[in-house]
């Protein structure tokens, strides 16, 4: 190679490197890092506390991982009721996106601010006003008192502190959320296919579901993942508003950290979660191209 | 005839949206009427008062607490959008062994649940805290810093997805021309690319800034003395003198947010008057 | 919330007397959680005070990691402070600051992960750990003038190797607390915390002392020492009857609003509900369980990292006062250290919440004191499991 393409590639490469040290020293250091450490608390590597055993070894994990683990079943109880909570979204989200893609024609910008305006007040906040419509005393139970559908002394209880409220909730705040991409990829279908389906003799079920349906498919799987992945790890609901039934895995590790002085057992169910998302996420990404939710 | 939806099917429609919008809202007008209760944020209600408006104002562990998230929100936000351009280049503009890898490595934080990450984030600011303590003899503990640190993290990803395909489109042949006119890289980087690139930095700040004010879990993990916003609300829904003004905030914000809604509609409503209605279906709002 | 002070009843009984005979009894108490409590050598001594800068030169800003209702004023706004530490800020001119844990674990926990404040304010049952941590370094009671008011048998429990590493200051009960127009209890038993009858009505706290409490009531020989047979028994127990509870709490107003509310009307309490709900007006009844009650001691503490050395005296010395007395026994139903508090007339509500007419209140059977737990590890991952079912 002569000497100025090289001194030109050598440049080049440096200018790379320039570009790129920045971010990935700031990743590798603040991500990298700690997620490395919590793997290595979590075979016993390390000793903060006087409890930490400081030996490596996989009984943590074994524990764990062998039958019988309170944590585990509590595990497949989070993931049932993520499951749970990302089907309703998403079946609850998708007439929105298509009523607003599809049937408004002058509004839909205004309307979808709508929907997501409420996001600007604090989630926190949000949480504590469905205290209060669903408590023993609330909004709900106060009204069915006055209109003497139900007796002071026999309130329905199950609607607050309970997986239901849980669950409610969740579903309350990633409605708006899952909307928006679903939305999006309803907005950018080209409406002529739908006329050319139904000059073809399509019916508007057979449109919707051989058409519109299918190609908004991976906006609808984005949704799907963008409401689960997150749900699973779910902490702050469950401790605001589940109730001894509604503990929730997430509340798990948190308690291990903040109140159990178990940071091993910690470290072992965070890493597993991680472990878990990490593979859903990998899975999910041979059906949706990065790029195309990019753009 | 409409292909997407028969009459029935409209107005079917219009009805699941209009309710969906009062479930919505429900919390949010039950919020507004216990801003003026009197009382405590419970049944029964005990009259009406103004009294906490009047008070969030003047309460300076409240306006404390927003004023640190929204600085904590600043910071992480510009050194997101810093690292992010940075890394969009990279990935866009270079050649480079490990391309993919690379790219893998900025997206993961997508991945990973808050709760974990801000546990070992706090696992990691231990850990060094002590050495440096046994070390040097100096403790920096945790804090707002820490926060910072955790958000530009998560919002990494978040940017570099906002201006990658921003920066895809603009046409390198711009550049070269700049080059060619004999504008240095900085320069040419500085009066050409920067300005045309504006409106991805600026959504990508934006959603940044709103990702971490609201951010509760690493900052749980990680404010220390100093609490947050979102950590601050966590640890006041549990105490009853400070609620009812939180309240008023909530109300406050929601009127905002109506209020932004109702501009909205009545820019949407000028447009349409001055361009035709066209114009005013998509992009203006 | 009314003035407490501004409604007392005409009941003469001198304070004096009950805290003599308190004392008596809590001493006894105390002995005896002594002679449990294994004594090991740890924890920095302090410096020598000449290396300490006089408290001019202390940085202040006070911080003081401690329940909320502490002086933060989130209960009692304004009256916290006028009562708690209005005297530290006339003494040094000096404003505390209050960083909040939700509970004595989560307090230690994040002590034990490396947080630093000036000063703490644990229970006693954890005074050892923090001992052990390394952390806390022991008063110098020569500085603290108020500190002979203080009752010595409560403050004995402070003292770890002869060294006072806690001043003792508030102490209170443990027991079921009810609604008596809502409950009619079997017996006066903590098995009303599990009564069939009133399902979603009970209320139990977030901690791992339900196992003790469940132990108490299966009449365990040693609650505070389990093997690890009985813990996994307590716990299939608490599991079997956790569906009668509509909530768990952390910090006691929790309970209170769910109590004001009308949600809950049995709950595991602490005295200060009692104090709120009969301000409210409400008909409770806080109970004395055959298997008796348990009563527990909270102090202040001094980290060994504290750069505000004569700055938490001071502190100290403004909470051991007998005005900050007076606002614990008024508006919390906690008892307090100190001997002098000139209090003669009391609420009835308040001579019973405290069995100030029956002086074996302290002593067993009445009532045992919250122990130093050796294996609170364990304890803490049985509990968890409770949780997690």
């Amino acid at each position: 190679m002569s000497d100025p393409a090289k001194k030109w590639k050598r440049r080049e490469r440096e200018a790379t490197a320039g570009l790129l040290s920045g971010p990935l020293l700031w990743l590798l250091l603040f991500f990298v890092a700690p997620v490395v450490y919590v793997a290595v608390y979590s075979f016993g590597g390390i000793k903060l506390f006087p409890t930490d055993a400081g030996v490596v070894s996989l009984d943590s994990w074994r524990r764990f991982l062998g039958g019988g683990s309170v944590y585990m079943a509590l595990f497949w109880k989070s993931i049932r009721i993520s499951l749970t909570v990302s089907v309703i979204v998403v079946f609850l989200s998708y007439p929105v996106g298509y009523f607003l893609a599809l049937c408004v024609k002058k509004r839909k910008y205004v309307l979808l601010l709508l929907i997501i305006a409420p996001f600007l007040t604090s989630y926190l906040l949000r949480v504590l006003a469905w205290k209060i419509i669903l408590g023993d005393s609330g909004v709900i139970n106060s009204f069915l008192f006055s209109v003497h559908l139900r007796s002071p002394d026999h309130p329905i209880t199950w609607l607050l502190y309970s997986q239901f409220s849980v669950m409610l909730v969740l579903a309350y705040v990633w409605i708006p959320f899952v909307a928006l991409p679903i939305f999006v990829s309803l907005d950018n279908l080209d409406r002529s296919v739908l006329e050319a389906a139904s000059d073809l003799g399509a019916s508007r079920w057979q449109t919707f579901w051989r058409v519109t349906f299918r190609l908004s498919l991976p906006g609808v799987v984005a949704a799907f993942v963008f409401v689960f992945v997150p749900t699973i790890g779910e902490f702050v609901t469950p401790l605001l508003v589940g109730g001894p039934s509604g503990y929730m895995y997430g509340n798990a590790i948190q308690d291990l950290f903040t109140k159990g002085l178990d940071w091993q057992t910690g470290s072992v169910l965070a890493m597993f979660l991680l472990l878990v998302v990490a593979g859903l996420m990998v899975l999910f990404g041979r059906f949706v191209q990065v790029r195309n939710v990019a753009t | 005839m409409d292909a997407a939806a028969s009459k029935g099917g409209l107005r079917l429609l219009r009805v699941f949206f209009a309710l969906l919008a009062v479930f919505l809202y429900a919390p949010m007008v039950v919020l507004a009427i216990f801003s003026f209760n009197n009382g405590d944020v419970s049944f029964p209600l005990q009259g009406f008062t103004t009294r906490w408006y009047a008070q969030f104002f003047s309460n300076p562990l409240l306006i404390g607490a927003l004023r640190r998230s929204a600085i904590v929100a600043t910071l992480s936000s510009i050194i997101a959008v810093a690292l992010g351009v940075l890394a969009s280049f990279a990935l866009i503009r270079r050649q480079f062994l490990g391309k993919s890898a690379t790219s893998a490595l900025f997206f993961s934080p997508l991945v990973i649940p808050y709760l974990v990450f801000g546990i070992s984030l706090l696992l990691l600011f231990t850990v060094v805290d002590k050495l440096l303590t046994q070390v040097a003899g100096v403790y920096i503990g945790l804090g707002l810093h820490a926060v910072v640190i955790g958000h530009v993290v998560v919002s990494l990803p978040y940017v570099i997805l906002t201006i990658m395909p921003l920066l895809e489109r603009l046409s390198v042949s711009l550049e070269e021309a700049a080059h060619d006119l004999g504008a240095g890289t900085w320069q040419t980087f500085r009066r050409i690319t920067l300005p045309l690139l504006l409106p991805a930095l600026i959504s990508s700040f934006l959603i940044a800034f709103t990702l971490s004010f609201d951010e509760f879990a690493i900052a749980s993990f990680l404010a220390g003395t100093q609490p947050t916003w979102p950590v601050y609300l966590f640890a006041q829904l549990r105490v009853p003198s400070q609620l009812p003004q939180l309240v008023a905030v909530a109300s406050v914000i929601l009127l905002g947010s109506l209020v932004l809604v109702l501009f909205a509609e009545i820019v949407r409503r000028v447009v349409e008057r001055r361009y035709g209605a066209e114009y005013s279906g998509r992009g203006i709002v | 919330m009314t003035n407490e002070l501004d409604r007392l009843a005409a009941r003469t009984l001198k304070r004096r007397d009950f805290i003599r005979y308190a004392g008596v009894a809590a001493g006894a108490g105390v002995l005896a959680a002594c002679k449990k409590a294994v004594k090991q050598g740890s924890g920095p001594t302090g410096g020598p005070s000449t290396a300490r800068p006089p408290i001019g030169q202390e940085p202040g800003g006070l911080q003081v990691f401690d329940w909320s209702g502490y002086g933060g004023g989130e209960y009692y706004p304004g009256k916290e402070k006028q009562y708690l530490w209005a005297d530290y800020q006339k003494a040094t001119g000096d404003t505390p600051k209050f960083i909040l844990f939700e509970n004595d674990d989560a307090g230690y926990t994040k002590i034990a992960a490396g947080a630093s404040y000036d000063v703490v304010h644990p229970c006693a049952y954890r005074f050892k750990d923090y001992v052990d941590l390394g952390v806390v370094q022991p008063w110098d009671t020569s500085l603290i003038s108020n500190y002979s008011q203080l009752n010595p048998m409560l403050e004995q429990a402070g003292q770890i190797d002869g060294k006072q590493y806690f001043i003792v200051e508030d102490w209170g009960f443990i027991a079921p607390l009810y609604r008596a127009d809502k409950v009619q209890p079997v017996e006066d038993s903590w098995s009303l915390l599990w009564d069939d009858r009133y399902s979603g009505r009970i209320s139990w706290i977030n901690t791992l002392e339900m196992l003790v409490i469940a132990g108490y009531y299966h009449q365990v020989p040693d609650p505070w020492t389990m093997t690890d047979d009985e813990l996994a028994q307590m716990r299939d127990f608490l599991v079997s009857k956790k569906h009668l509870v509509s909530f768990l709490w952390d910090q006691s107003y929790d309970l209170w609003r769910a109590f004001k509310q009308g949600d809950v009307w049995i709950g595991y309490a602490w005295p200060d509900t009692v104090g709120y709900a009969t301000a409210a007006g409400m008909d409770v009844v806080y109970m004395q369980p055959k298997e008796g009650r348990i009563w527990w001691s909270c102090g202040l503490g001094l980290f060994g990292s504290s750069a505000n050395y004569y700055h938490a005296h001071e502190y100290a010395n403004s909470w051991s006062t007998a005005k900050a007395a007076l606002f614990l026994e008024s508006y919390y139903y906690y008892g307090h250290a100190n001997t002098r508090v000139d209090l003669s007339q009391l609420p009835p509500a308040i001579v019973k919440a405290f069995s100030l007419d029956d002086v074996t209140a302290l002593q067993p059977p009445k009532a045992y004191v919250e122990a130093w737990i050796s294996r609170r590890s364990v304890y803490s991952q049985y509990w968890s499991e409770v949780l997690a079912a």
